[in-house]
């Protein structure tokens, strides 16, 4: 059921009654109508993180992918140029590749053999007298209005116009910068596959858990307490790490304050350097003097509003499917160049991530118990307080909070009620 | 006929293809979800040839070198025409 | 650059090689009782039972997209070590493994048991690889799941006792988003 509605407040918006500074209403998890307005104004708006240039590598590659609810093929062309195009033919509507992935020019329905470039233009189609002969037909195949990448990160906006992916990624691309400073070549792949992982839940309790420091020592401490992990320590009431509102809707858990105390490369990756020492050479002979800052500060823990979470290692993309459940998709980063820490990063990331993750089966365990949770009918609001009494503004004019505090869940919403109170 | 080899050609050599897209007495497979034909090299005339094979109707066409070298150099433009299906298969 | 080095070359994927010949010894009937038997405990969560029935050399794979890419390159479900085996088997006894906490409530059913061939393995021995499919309907406090698919074991007779070396578990829809797969495939 869907909760009830919250009281009205004076002179607001509807989004100023459900999205307010220390609380958020249930409803914005349950009620189908809330979901359907925010695949409209978000899903079909922003940029949404899709997919990775690494998994279209030749021209003419393509690979099906999700763009909240469009099936969407993401193709390279043979000039290299990337397209996002809606899986859907201009004729009769039918899926057009059915194929996971695939190398071809130029795809052609099988219903009745009408024919598009990978680029969507319709190429022609059978016995054209019926239609007066050829290019009659102002036609293709749909596209997703804007495609850009950053670092091989694929995003695409179903609206024409809006901001650039440059202003949407705001202070975020930053991370994604560390993220691939962390590779010899500064180049990293997505190739290794993705899990898929079906979670009945709405999407935005990922959105928030993402960067919440408060949970790990809880619903992960299973896993911490068997292997001996000091990942916990990094979530304490003691952590030196601090939560980051990167504004645009995206956060971190920046854990370089702890990891700069120990001081120690490749800790953040739970190794030594004598363990991996071809990846330890290539990074002094890339990067020279500040190749051990970057190894000792480690990789980003960044959660890029609406749908790509960069977890240190792993990369989360997370698509909506109803107001009660969504996909994760997930996989391990690759360094480009081929590294000994490839191997390690999937072992690694198959060992957490995933339907039978170490951690993240545990944390989708708390997703699908909210979402029911939160079906209940009192209290109606969500509390996301947590630490409003004790942020600060950093040097760089971010708000931050302590580690556990909820700042990245507070920006989330700040960004989520300015998009969701534009005009339709 | 020339029983020397010609030293500008290279060796050709006439081994069936092997691997998970070679299908044996068919050929190398060169296929995706829209068509699916077997490329294999053919001696039976006097000169090496492409037997090509579209195994979704068993139509044979054998490619010589020389066509093959204006494939190579045709256009993209050109090489898109023959891609329309109206172009000559389902001409009407 | 840097040479990289030899940790970036990948052994051959576990399921690559041609079968030999069924070794000698095996009985059908005890294969099965032992496939039974693995089943049992894992659908009645004796996870200390369960875990010792494999050898030291135990690999436990469940891979995507059909029969999977090569597990170190590519993601997989489950691929396991006789370690992580080790390490999942603890986290779940901690009961604060919110995933399988409480426990799924399990049964399947193994059937088509075949035994397939002779698998070399690095000690010079011959392991027994069997065939067989499965269903299993797993009840969870917020609904039921239905899973099913193929089943490779590689069995070895060590002192006398059937062991398991190797469990491969191809879902029929490991192409698809999966649910949370908490309890022992």
């Amino acid at each position: 059921m869907t909760a009830l509605l919250p009281p009205e407040i004076e002179g607001g918006s509807r989004f100023d009654r459900l999205v307010q500074p220390a609380r958020v209403h249930g409803s914005l998890y349950t009620d189908p109508s809330i979901f359907a307005e925010e695949l409209r104004k978000i899903w079909h708006r922003t940029w949404v993180f899709v997919g990775h240039e690494s998994e279209v590598p030749q021209p003419n590659d393509y690979v099906r992918k999700q763009l909240a609810d469009q099936d969407v093929v993401m193709t390279r062309d043979k000039d290299g140029e990337l397209h996002l195009l809606i899986n859907r033919c201009a004729h009769r509507g039918l899926q057009v590749c059915d194929d996971k992935a695939g190398n071809s020019s130029s795809f052609r329905c099988p219903y009745h053999g009408w024919t598009y470039r990978n680029t969507g233009e319709l190429l022609g189609y059978p016995y054209n007298k019926g239609y007066g002969g050829k290019n009659k037909l102002e036609l293709g195949m749909g596209k997703v209005a804007r495609v850009d990448s950053y670092h091989g990160f694929v995003f695409g906006s179903l609206a024409a116009e809006g901001p650039s992916l440059d202003e949407h990624l705001g202070a975020a691309k930053g991370e994604i910068d560390r993220l691939v400073g962390l590779s010899p070549d500064g180049q990293v792949k997505l190739d290794a596959g993705w899990l898929r992982h079906r979670t009945r839940s709405n999407w935005k309790f990922l959105a928030e858990n993402e960067t919440d420091g408060y949970h790990p020592q809880f619903v992960h401490g299973s896993i911490f307490g068997v292997t001996g992990s000091p990942i916990g320590a990094l979530y304490s009431d003691n952590s030196t790490a601090v939560t980051r509102n990167l504004g645009d809707g995206h956060s971190e858990n920046d854990l370089r304050p702890e990891f700069r105390s120990f001081a120690e490369p490749m800790r953040w990756f739970g190794t030594t350097p004598d363990r991996v020492p071809g990846y330890v050479a290539a990074m002094h002979e890339a990067y020279g003097d500040d190749a051990q800052r970057r190894m000792i500060e480690g990789a980003p823990h960044v959660m890029i509003f609406p749908n790509l979470f960069i977890a240190e290692i792993q990369v989360f993309n997370i698509q909506p499917v109803a107001v009660g459940e969504c996909v994760q998709y997930a996989t391990a980063v690759q360094m480009a160049g081929g590294h000994e820490l490839n191997q390690r990063m999937v072992s690694q990331s198959i060992g957490s991530v995933g339907p039978a993750g170490m951690l993240l089966a545990d944390d989708t365990e708390m997703y699908e118990r909210n979402q029911r949770g939160v079906e209940m009918a009192d209290p109606e609001w969500l509390d996301v307080r947590r630490g409003l009494g004790r942020e600060s503004v950093d040097a760089a004019g971010f708000t931050i909070g302590a580690a556990t505090d909820e700042t990245g869940m507070r920006g989330f919403w700040t960004h989520y009620k300015s998009l969701m109170e534009a005009e339709d | 006929m020339a029983t020397t080899p010609d030293p500008q050609r290279h060796d050709v050599v006439f081994e069936e293809p092997t691997g998970p897209l070679a299908v044996p007495g068919v050929g190398a497979v060169v296929e995706s979800e829209f068509a699916s034909v077997s490329v294999r090299l053919d001696q039976s005339g006097n000169s090496v040839r492409l037997r090509v094979e579209d195994l979704r109707t068993g139509r044979v066409r054998f490619l010589d070198a020389l066509e093959l070298e204006s494939i190579v150099w045709l256009e993209d433009g050109h090489l898109t025409q023959l891609l329309d299906p109206s172009h000559e298969r389902w001409r009407g | 650059m840097v040479t990289v080095n030899a940790l970036t070359e990948l052994p051959p994927r576990p399921d690559a090689g041609e079968l030999v010949a069924i070794p000698q010894g095996w009985e059908v009937r005890e294969v099965e009782q032992f496939l039974y038997r693995e089943a049992r405990l894992a659908d009645e969560n004796d996870y200390d039972g369960w875990e010792a029935l494999w050898t030291n050399d135990a690999l436990y794979w469940v891979p995507v997209d059909g029969e999977g890419d090569h597990p170190r390159s590519t993601v997989s479900v489950i691929f396991d070590n006789r370690n992580r085996i080790s390490t999942r088997m603890k986290q779940v006894k901690t009961g604060k493994r919110y995933a399988q906490a409480p426990p799924s409530n399990l049964r399947r059913i193994i059937g088509n048991v075949e035994l397939i061939g002779g698998r070399e393995n690095a000690a010079g021995g011959v392991d027994l690889e069997v065939g067989a499919n499965f269903m299993a309907l797993e009840s969870r406090p917020r609904g039921n799941e239905l899973w099913g698919g193929r089943v490779t074991y590689r069995l070895r007779q060590v002192d006398g006792q059937i062991r398991l070396v190797y469990k491969k578990v191809v879902l029929v829809d490991n192409e698809r988003p999966l649910p949370t797969l908490g309890f022992l495939i």
